[in-house]
């Protein structure tokens, strides 16, 4: 591009239009496009970014999303063909028939979460969600309430929102967690003021699997009463949810992590005691005010039927998923030492672990794993070379957490895959600890902490 | 996902009839290409009738087996469905022995 300019710069000034143009048309970003596969005697290979595999990895990573589950796409399929209608058409039958269709999976939400159908509010997801709570209560109380008590382990989204709120002059406290990532009650207790108009405490955390203890936090805020916000995205379908016994006010709930489609979530707004908020997007005054846009009738449809799945399947996919959690981790422990599972093993969902092997490099354990499709950390924060703020919040060290894998176990995982999970990671952090000075040193009893190292 | 209100009137199936059920869910698992949901639709159908078994109330049994026949159905529909797009790349776990 600086070329370019400085080309026209020397060009006669008659023609610096015409060959500006022609320069720009010149720097215009062409997409990379994948490698097609490549026929490599009798293998099909894939390449993307530098990376061959020979088949498609084996998904272990459903704390980042998960497959839509048959059943759901064969309910979803109808809106998209023939169905096509707005659920806010009044006059005909294809709006009939789509509102009645997002009727339906507003109560099959309702019914897995234990609350009614009026207290639904279909959004784009999650973080449209956390947003909504975050914002929307303390912009709408915001002459009388101006505190925010949360976690250091929350969602981006969250997090983020509450900066955002700072910035608009409210007060945030930002209440740190144990080593197990449990967040300290009588911390919670002591910083709520009595100017505090939220408190938000995810129930299960993406990243480490943390399960928060919903019931006391509820009972806490209940009593002094602060409406209590839980971001429950990755505890739909996977805990028992009730917002009667938990008391919860406002829950975040997202599509595409129990098996649904990507693009819808849902909003929990309790009404005995009612609670406000302020809409975050302005528009038609659809579902009830509270989200203005039409609400997307296959995606919602998708949702009711992932919940209505989740409720009657909850019990098996648990009882599996624990049992794939052990083989996992038995294996794995069985054959290397110096594992660390990150956050507490007693308050987990099984389906989420997080793993630290010590005196191994990250970046280039998940290098070998490519035919594991995992994560370290999460997604949000994958971008950034920084250690996760989830572990750093816990006390991991800094080697620990650059060193953390997230394993996530689902519906469709199966034991094959988890035995091919732990020979390749098992495989991989052997070679790596191979070729560690670090592990040859601490293997020899050196205490690395204690070790001067010499500036060349 | 049909909320069966055919049960309220159907007949318990015979075991000749459990057993055909059975098998065409197994049948109709091998044909989805993706390797995550065949194994899934074996596995849970398997599981679920090994729960079943048990049972002896006529009006259980029937919805329980209603509800297995509207699982057929759309376990069929998903199998066309999921050949249509299948990817030109198989699963790992069906190519490589390790």
């Amino acid at each position: 591009m600086v070329m370019a300019r400085n080309l026209i710069r020397r060009l006669p000034i008659l023609y610096q239009n015409h060959h500006h143009r022609l320069f720009s048309s010149a720097t215009a970003a062409v997409a990379p496009s994948p490698t097609p596969p490549v026929r490599n005697d009798d293998e099909e290979i894939v390449e993307m970014k530098g990376v061959r595999v020979s088949g498609r990895p084996l998904y272990m990573d459903m704390q980042a999303t998960t497959p839509v589950d048959p059943r759901v796409l064969d309910a979803m399929l109808p809106f998209y063909l023939s169905r096509f209608g707005n659920p806010h058409s009044r006059t005909h039958l294809y709006g009939w028939e789509s509102e009645a269709a997002v009727e339906t999976a507003r109560a099959q939400v309702a019914s897995l979460i234990g609350a009614n159908p009026k207290e639904i509010f279909f959004t784009s997801g999650a973080t449209e969600c956390n947003n909504i709570s975050v914002k929307g209560v303390m912009r709408f109380y915001r002459d009388k309430k101006r505190h925010v008590v949360t976690t250091q382990t929350e969602h981006k989204c969250v997090l983020d929102s509450c900066r955002h709120l700072q910035q608009e002059g409210f007060e945030v406290t930002y209440l740190p967690v144990k080593s197990d990532g449990l967040v300290d009650l009588d911390q919670l207790a002591a910083a709520i003021r009595p100017d505090t108009g939220l408190v938000s405490v995810m129930a299960v955390n993406n990243e480490i699997g943390v399960v928060q203890p919903m019931e006391e936090i509820g009972r806490i805020c209940r009593e002094k009463g602060i409406p209590f916000h839980t971001d429950a995205a990755q505890a739909l379908g996977k805990i028992p949810i009730d917002v009667e016994k938990m008391g919860i006010a406002l829950m975040s709930l997202s599509g595409h992590k129990i098996y649904g489609p990507k693009g819808v979530g849902a909003l929990y707004l309790r009404r005995r005691p009612r609670v406000r908020v302020e809409p975050q997007m302005s528009g038609g005054g659809q579902e009830r005010g509270i989200r203005s846009g039409t609400v997307p009738t296959p995606l919602v449809v998708g949702m009711g039927a992932a919940c209505e799945i989740a409720a009657k399947e909850m019990e098996y996919d648990t009882r599996r998923v624990t049992s794939l959690q052990e083989r996992l981790l038995n294996g794995i422990r069985s054959r290397l030492d110096e594992v660390v599972v990150n956050g507490s093993m007693e308050h987990r969902y099984p389906g989420n672990l997080n793993v630290s092997f010590a005196y191994v490099e990250g970046e280039s354990l998940l290098m070998g794993l490519k035919e594991v499709a995992v994560s370290s950390g999460s997604a949000c924060t994958s971008a950034s070379l920084e250690p996760s703020y989830v572990l750093r919040a816990l006390g991991v060290d800094e080697d620990m957490a650059h060193t953390s894998i997230r394993f996530g176990i689902g519906r469709f995982t199966t034991e094959a895959e988890i035995d091919r999970a732990i020979e390749l990671t098992v495989q991989q952090v052997e070679k790596l600890r191979n070729m560690s000075p670090l592990y040859e040193m601490a293997k020899a009893g050196i205490n690395l902490k204690s070790i001067q190292w010499a500036q060349h | 996902m049909a909320s069966a209100a055919a049960t309220a009137m159907a007949a318990p199936p015979t075991r000749a009839e459990a057993l055909s059920l059975l098998r065409s869910l197994l049948r109709t698992a091998s044909k989805f290409n993706d390797y995550n949901v065949r194994e899934y639709i074996k596995r849970r159908s398997l599981d679920a009738f090994r729960e079943n078994k048990s049972l002896s109330d006529p009006s259980s049994l029937a919805s329980a087996f209603s509800d297995g026949k509207a699982q057929l159905e759309v376990a069929k529909r998903q199998a066309v469905v999921y050949s249509l797009y299948a990817p030109k790349v198989k699963s790992i776990m069906e190519i490589k022995k390790l």
